[in-house]
């Protein structure tokens, strides 16, 4: 069987247990319900709140540059440190969490395999409510991956040049039935998908303890079933950029793709732009 | 006991058993098949409002027996409402804490309901395309309660304890199998956490081998609180599919609008779920044509007027000044 593309990436529950409260390994919860770190969460585990902390809360935008460094050193975490993401909804906002990290040039993140449920459904894993004591860190960015992130522009563009488009958003949202799921507050203004995307749901990707599919796997659904052409540039996208983020870890460091990008305005941000091209269906 | 008189030292003592059964209640007005009756098993009059009540009691009970509760030790539980307003009332009336863990769907009615009951609520948002298998985010954020905070919660868990299906075993299987004389032919139910379904089932085969059971399930993407559709069953590891002849999907459009022909028709003020369950019946009622039906109504229609007004927004016509 094939190994992951970058298997250092991914690290399994047994893994972090074992290195639980280790020097130079830092742990940060991220999920999609704001509530679940303050119900429990690993020992020593910091919390980030999605919709307060990684996001810019004056313009629409992710944090930026000065307010991830202040986040870092308010967290304990210094640029050596190797951080562990994991969080609720298979990774969704962990991944998104990851992708930040990725951006802001942190050299050793890692993904939990299976996120907060896997560990939560272990009996031997333990769950804390006690917030840990952090010794505020000093931390530079140096470098800023601009490359991994995908603005309007180039998403137009990239029609244009037939890369690959991946939707990985639920069926109706691809066909544009709904415009999104159930109670999202987060929307747009028309429903359907960017001409020419490729609609691979984010949940394809994993098995049902919520761990990734094999490599093999992976390769046989994105490369074989839904044609994602591996020797092409690549942006994933969804509604608000976090099951988008999912999917872009799969296709950048399980299957190894060179050049894929992370649209986080996605859907929320295409389909309420005037004039551009929409399909349904 | 003397339930004849009906007078009791607590509340507990009305909840039902062979010797004080829920009421069954024959449909006259909407099945007119003389040779396939079908009669209402009215969960309702549970003294907390559901079939609910004997999940909840045997779960509670089982807690208390193994010294799982007490002191500052209460529960923690899932739920869609009806378990959780059980759970709630009851666990109060023993002196016990109770958090409900609660699907954002779930009717406003249901939530304050949960609240007077005496529960402290989490909310959560279940249905943010879910992965299959993961389970719902309201089951997890409970096992989250109860394993980063032992010293504070027990869980039941309605969708993995035995107790739950025990008490169907023992209560509603017995109750059916006496109040129809062994008539029964054909069990009409609804699948939530299965233990009813399971419980009864198991029960009545046990007397007769060849009665057939029909579970009614909404189609995909529906609202209807408390029931699951076979996609969404993997929650549950009390369903047992060898105890079920028939699956039927049935719109769930119609469990809202057969709920109001059971009120406007049968004088059966029964909740959505109920609405379903007859439907299906007299689809078999249709397709089999003889029998002796018993169709489990799971609550009543008070807690779900606003879902009424959704699905029937004709019902809203005419109700202001």
């Amino acid at each position: 069987m094939a190994m992951n593309a970058k298997p250092e990436v991914l690290v399994e529950t047994d893994w972090v247990k074992a290195n639980l409260g280790k020097p130079g390994i830092k742990l940060v919860e991220i999920d999609v319900d704001t509530k679940a770190y303050d119900a429990g969460h690993i020992p020593g585990a910091v919390g980030f709140n999605w919709q307060t902390q990684l996001q810019d809360q004056v313009r629409r935008d992710v944090l930026s540059k000065e307010a991830f460094e202040s986040l870092m050193g308010g967290a304990g975490i210094s640029p050596g440190d190797a951080v562990v993401v994991y969080g609720d909804h298979n990774n969704w906002f962990a991944a998104y969490g990851f992708w930040l990290f990725k951006v802001y040039g942190h050299k050793d993140v890692r993904l939990m395999n299976g996120g907060r449920i896997k560990w939560l459904n272990e009996k031997d894993k333990p769950l804390v409510t006690e917030v840990p004591p952090v010794t505020p860190a000093k931390y530079e960015v140096t470098t800023v991956h601009l490359n991994l992130r995908a603005l309007l522009p180039q998403v137009v563009d990239a029609q244009k040049r037939g890369w690959n488009l991946v939707d990985v958003r639920s069926p109706d949202e691809f066909t544009g039935k709904v415009i999104a799921p159930p109670g999202m507050t987060e929307t747009a203004q028309r429903g359907g998908h960017i001409p020419g995307a490729k609609s691979i749901p984010w949940n394809m990707a994993v098995n049902a303890d919520g761990t990734f599919k094999s490599a093999d796997e992976l390769r046989q659904i994105y490369f074989e079933q839904r044609g994602v052409n591996s020797a092409k540039h690549t942006i994933a996208y969804c509604r608000i950029g976090e099951r988008s983020s999912h999917t872009w870890f799969v296709l950048k460091y399980l299957l190894g793709l060179s050049n894929v990008k992370n649209y986080d305005g996605s859907w929320t941000e295409y389909g309420s732009v005037i004039g551009v091209p929409i399909e349904k269906g | 006991m003397d339930h004849r008189a009906r007078v009791y030292d607590n509340v507990f003592e009305m909840l039902p058993s062979e010797e004080n059964p829920t009421p069954l209640v024959r449909i006259n007005r909407l099945n007119q098949a003389s040779a396939f009756p079908l009669y209402a098993k009215l969960e309702w009059m549970n003294p907390f409002g559901s079939v609910k009540d004997r999940a909840a009691w045997a779960m509670l009970r089982d807690l208390e027996e193994r010294g799982e509760i007490g002191g500052p030790r209460g529960i923690v539980e899932p739920t869609s409402g009806n378990t959780g307003i059980s759970l709630a009332a009851m666990a109060r009336a023993r002196g016990y804490h109770m958090r409900a863990v609660v699907p954002n769907r779930v009717p406003l009615e249901k939530k304050v309901l949960l609240k007077i009951a005496g529960a402290d609520l989490d909310v959560v948002s279940d249905e943010l395309c879910p992965a299959p298998g993961l389970g719902e985010g309201s089951i997890n954020l409970a096992k989250t309660h109860a394993k980063a905070s032992s010293h504070k919660y027990a869980m039941p868990n309605q969708y993995e304890n035995e107790k739950n299906v025990e008490a169907h075993f023992r209560t509603t299987g017995p109750e059916i199998w006496k109040q129809t004389g062994g008539r029964i032919t054909h069990l009409f139910l609804s699948l939530g956490t299965c233990g009813t379904v399971t419980g009864t089932s198991r029960f009545l085969r046990s007397k007769k081998p060849g009665l057939k059971v029909i579970a009614v399930q909404p189609t995909e993407g529906h609202d209807v609180p408390g029931l699951r559709n076979v996609a969404q069953l993997s929650v549950s590891t009390l369903f047992d599919r060898s105890l079920v002849d028939d699956i039927l999907e049935v719109d769930y459009y119609l469990a809202y609008t057969r709920a109001l022909d059971l009120c406007q028709n049968e004088g059966l003020l029964a909740g959505p779920s109920s609405g379903l369950i007859l439907e299906g019946a007299l689809q078999i009622v249709a397709r089999d044509r003889e029998g002796f039906g018993v169709m489990i109504f799971p609550d009543n229609i008070f807690k779900y007027t606003s879902s009424m007004v959704k699905h029937i927004p004709g019902l809203a016509a005419g109700t202001s000044a």
